[in-house]
């Protein structure tokens, strides 16, 4: 079995070796215009399509066209259909994958010859199509990588017409997992915001998704939502209150100070703890007083974020921490966070 | 615009894939120039004290030295070798990321997956303003 599997890795490395050699001078020195890339055997054309894909992330522009053509000139790609349906959870995946890196939803613009000639050879002008169609059922699949590598190849798309199932997915699953798929729907780019301020319902009937929506805000770093982000911030749910603050947090306009100061009493500690942060990224070294009576709140963590923002002020900040911490008749919370605080920061050499 | 690359310029690739090192390494060998390539920030620093740099291409993400600590490493260096122009390749798009890679002293960044052509055009372009600057 140790043989085998050495005698494969024997095979693979020269292989790549041989095929570096024609790749450079297939995309630099105009190989393909001299007839190709050159022969392919027809065993090694799954190692061939591994080959090509290690290049798909890195190398993108006109390369990356000619590296799709060599790939579809394999004839990989007709069997994709059935792959996508194969018993073998790591094939579908796989397939799924495939269909991204090479972007088979695209027309080609660079047609070369392809490396062999074959009855189911490439025809120049021919537009794939419908290629994604066939990997959103693959959100259903019963194997969680499978669907989330579906998701990943619908998104990388950039395609809309995908966003409504991709976005159903992702509220399929638990509060705490949507936050870490919010780097799939990332993959939307920020057109995404558009599309979802026009097609997600009301969020008086469903906020769930406009908590995606904020948090998308925020990793896009989208100003030109920030409107709708306040409009959000009044409707009354605590999780999409506390996403919306997080996202003007990042956005760091200090025009909506005032809006968020309004939350600092909120019965909710988790828009407190946001509002904690929120007023000294918002407000500079004149949020101190508005920080302060945020350090003797009941619960750790606002006091713990208010004493972090007065950190971050620097002097002014640092100042009303060492008063606090000094003074034996300030609030005993407040006390204790203010010295925590400082001696954190005294360790890192913030002071 | 044609780029006239003076003989012996020498560019520094920074890259752990090795594919992709290839790539770069074959296109700016066409260009005439000389190229070095370190697999990460460790063996960089090592080719930098030993040899004439005049540009440096560097992946963000590498094992043993990342690109980000490789910028801070050469922008510590004593001139001129601290101030050979870097161009930095990254994977990861967020703004956060280029605002740091560039507040270390990058000179220009770029995400991948990357045109091999826009790749030397920006080196060009670096390795002008670094020669005119003086």
């Amino acid at each position: 079995m140790q043989h085998l599997k050495d005698r494969r890795n024997r095979h693979r490395i020269a292989c790549y070796q041989t095929w570096e050699a024609q790749l450079t001078d297939y995309l630099f020195k105009k190989g393909y215009e001299k007839g190709g890339f050159g022969p392919v055997a027809w065993p090694d054309r799954w190692l061939f399509r591994d080959f090509l894909a290690r290049y798909q992330s890195s190398i993108g522009g006109q390369e990356s066209e000619l590296l799709r053509e060599l790939y579809l000139s394999t004839g990989i790609h007709t069997s994709l259909p059935r792959r996508l349906r194969d018993r073998d959870a790591k094939v579908r995946a796989q397939a799924a994958k495939e269909i991204a890196a090479f972007r088979l939803d695209e027309p080609a613009e660079h047609v070369p010859p392809p490396v062999a000639e074959r009855p189911w050879r490439w025809k120049p002008g021919l537009r794939m199509e419908g290629y994604l169609d066939q990997v959103l059922p693959l959100l259903n699949d019963p194997v969680p990588f499978v669907a989330h590598t579906a998701a990943l190849a619908l998104t990388q798309s950039r395609n809309l017409k995908f966003a409504a199932p991709v976005l159903a997915w992702v509220m399929r699953e638990e509060l705490y997992q949507r936050e870490r798929l919010l780097r799939v729907l990332e993959g939307f780019g920020p057109t995404l915001l558009p599309w979802m301020k026009e097609h997600l319902e009301s969020p008086d009937q469903n906020p769930d998704p406009w908590i995606l929506f904020a948090l998308l805000v925020g990793s896009h770093r989208h100003r030109e939502s920030q409107p709708r982000l306040l409009w959000l911030l009044d409707i009354p749910n605590v999780d999409l209150r506390a996403s919306v603050l997080k996202a003007l947090i990042i956005l760091a306009d200090p025009s909506v100070y005032q809006k968020v100061l309004g939350f600092a009493s909120s019965p909710a500690w988790e828009i407190r703890t946001q509002v904690a942060r929120a007023l000294g990224v918002l407000g500079g070294p004149s949020a101190v007083p508005d920080l302060l009576p945020l350090m003797a709140d009941p619960v750790y963590e606002v006091r713990r974020n208010a004493a972090q923002s007065l950190v971050d002020l620097g002097h002014s900040g640092v100042s009303a921490l060492t008063w606090l911490a000094e003074d034996p008749s300030a609030d005993r919370f407040a006390r204790d966070i203010a010295r925590e605080r400082l001696e954190w920061a005294d360790e890192r050499g913030h002071l | 615009m044609t780029r006239r690359w003076p003989a012996q310029t020498t560019v520094l690739v920074v890259e752990d894939d090795q594919a992709t090192a290839k790539i770069i390494q074959v296109r700016l060998e066409m260009e005439g120039l000389r190229v070095l390539v370190a697999a990460n920030g460790l063996e960089a620093l090592e080719i930098l004290d030993h040899e004439k740099v005049d540009l440096v291409t560097t992946d963000l993400m590498m094992p043993a030295m990342n690109g980000f600590r490789l910028v801070q490493e050469v922008r510590d260096l004593p001139p001129p070798k601290g101030r050979v122009p870097i161009l930095l390749l990254s994977s990861n798009h967020s703004e956060q990321d280029m605002v740091r890679c560039l507040a270390a002293g990058a000179d220009d960044y770029m995400a991948k997956p990357i045109s091999v052509q826009v790749l030397v055009e920006r080196l060009w372009r670096l390795y002008e303003r670094s020669h005119r600057a003086g």
